[in-house]
């Protein structure tokens, strides 16, 4: 088998070496990379932020999610919210571990995929579940859209968190890992602020808006709360194709359309230089 | 309840209208864990450490399983090997993405598992793909007496971006291991072809010494260049509930299998 693989590079070494030989894994880092889908882009509708809030946030999202079919290609992705909430501090309750949480989250969260699926369903658009993402590129020529849940299909193997019970990969990451496996174009979060602030404008009147900041900076800060999940952060400093993320304001209409324009609305947090 | 209500419509409970990122309502989630399945124990057989080496390695192992059968009960975890190398070099040479290497190099163990359940089916092992482990595990081992399970995480497209290069980080030890974990089980036992953990690799290194105990942490800390099982783990050992401790045994020795089932101290155990 050797010989009539001659021509792979670095074939020998992944034959015969040790797979967590740091070597082995440091060979791999000069590979190429080819963007699979390079068009698409990745919307993450919040699941409290947006979702939660019923027609007077989703309805005109939906419209405008209709308006841009023509210009834009797009993998909508759901967050969980309250529910999910609800469950995990149930489940937490009565002793369950954080991979027991993760398939109740996973629930939630595909129920608002289920939901904005309904509201998109007469364009034809198709909700789709992990096992089916072979069919994605079809419909995504076809429809332009689809619509799936945003939690990683990680189920009971997903791994504990530093601190607490609470899945730490859920819809926000799931979505990230959408974007980074298909080389998408955009990473588009859609929530209920206009994006970063220095403190949570929620509660704090006086807090700022960051219009820009870069991924290594944002975590040097080491804040108490985040706009986003921080693994999504932890694996965008090591990403290999995406290079930022939008965050922008699904209450304010226009919002979504301008990220997907390329335009600077809400916050991009961006991973500094180019390391490869 | 209004019908238009403009702000979020919310559910009672004690994570309400909370940033579930935030690091203060984060640690607020602490507490008691209850094992799920507390007499199990996870047995992982190695890909290229056991399965490539065929019939002289597997089928004495696969007896010894057979032979504790009346006393422990396992589920059997199955790693991928030499043929994952294979599409690995493949699918960098592609430039394909660490996801489709993930979800690739899943196929390769699933062919192991389903191998090892056919070679255990008479003994009343059935083979579980991930949906039915998460929901029909229990159940099947209350009716077989035994089951046998793909190693590799179902994580496939939504494998984590490696630290360095573009190999998927969770291979078939820290899908084994999860599933130890989220289970509670008695025990996590590494199916290998060495005797446990050493300074430096003794295949090369003379001066090699054996490690027989060792926490994860200090084993991350003397940054060895090289591991029996995938770093990873020792990461997920860190913040272990329940499955506290791992044993690499080598699986081509025979014995070794029942020893650590029988909690004697063979190979290297690594705990929190």
């Amino acid at each position: 088998m050797k010989n009539q693989n001659d021509g792979l590079p670095g074939l020998g070494q992944l034959l015969s070496g040790s797979l967590t030989d740091a070597s082995v894994q440091k060979a791999t880092e000069g590979a190429p990379d080819f963007a699979i889908l390079p068009w698409v882009n990745v919307v993450k509708i919040g699941g409290q932020s947006i979702m939660d809030r019923g027609r007077s946030a989703i309805y005109p999202l939906v419209e405008e999610i209709v308006a841009n079919l023509g210009q834009h290609k797009m993998i909508l992705g759901t967050g969980a919210g309250t529910r999910a909430r609800h469950i995990y501090s149930l489940a937490i309750d009565l002793g369950l571990p954080t991979g027991v949480l993760t398939v109740l989250g996973t629930a939630v969260a595909w129920q608002n995929a289920q939901m904005l699926h309904y509201l998109l369903a007469q364009h034809g658009i198709p909700f789709i579940e992990p096992e089916g993402f072979g069919t994605l590129p079809h419909y995504l020529m076809e429809r332009n859209a689809v619509v799936c849940q945003g939690m990683p299909p990680y189920k009971l193997w997903e791994p504990n968190p530093d601190s607490g019970r609470i899945p730490p990969q859920r819809t926000d990451t799931g979505c990230f890992l959408i974007a980074e496996v298909f080389g998408a174009r955009k990473m588009i979060y859609v929530k209920d602020e206009d994006g970063l602030f220095t403190a949570d404008p929620k509660k704090d009147p006086a807090a700022k808006h960051i219009p820009r900041i870069s991924v290594q900076e944002l975590l040097a800060r080491d804040l108490h709360d985040l706009i986003v999940e921080r693994a999504v952060l932890e694996f965008l400093e090591r990403a290999r194709n995406v290079r930022e993320i939008q965050f922008v304001n699904g209450l304010k209409p226009g919002q979504l359309t301008a990220a997907l324009n390329g335009e600077p609305v809400g916050t991009i947090i961006y991973r500094n230089g180019d390391a490869r | 309840m209004s019908l238009d209500r403009p702000s979020a419509q919310h559910v009672e409970s004690t994570l309400m209208r909370e940033s579930l990122v935030d690091k203060n309502v984060i640690a607020r989630t602490e507490g008691e864990v209850s094992s799920i399945l507390p007499d199990v124990n996870v047995i992982q057989i190695g890909g290229r450490s056991i399965m490539d080496r065929g019939r002289s390695a597997l089928l004495p192992l696969l007896e010894e399983i057979v032979a504790n059968q009346p006393k422990h009960r396992m589920i059997i975890g199955v790693g991928a090997g030499v043929r994952s190398r294979h599409i690995f070099s493949v699918g960098l040479d592609l430039g394909l993405p660490t996801g489709a290497l993930a979800a690739l190099s899943a196929k390769d163990a699933a062919q192991n598992a389903y191998m090892v359940s056919c070679l255990l089916a008479r003994h009343g092992f059935v083979y579980l793909e991930a949906p039915f482990v998460v929901q029909l595990l229990p159940a099947m081992l209350a009716a077989a007496r035994g089951a046998v399970f793909n190693g590799i995480p179902p994580y496939s497209l939504w494998e984590h971006p490696p630290k360095i290069g573009k190999l998927p980080p969770h291979g078939s030890d820290a899908g084994s291991y999860l599933v130890g974990e989220v289970y509670g089980v008695r025990s996590v036992i590494f199916l290998k072809d060495v005797d446990g953990l050493y300074s430096a690799d003794p295949k090369t290194d003379s001066q090699a010494e054996f490690i027989p105990e060792i926490r994860a942490q200090e084993l991350i800390d003397k940054k060895l260049l090289t591991l029996p099982i995938e770093p990873v783990v020792l990461e997920l050992l860190t913040r272990a509930k329940l499955a506290r401790g791992v044993r690499i045994v080598n699986g081509l020795t025979p014995g070794n299998l029942t020893r650590a089932l029988a909690g004697e101290p063979v190979g290297t155990l690594i705990r929190q």
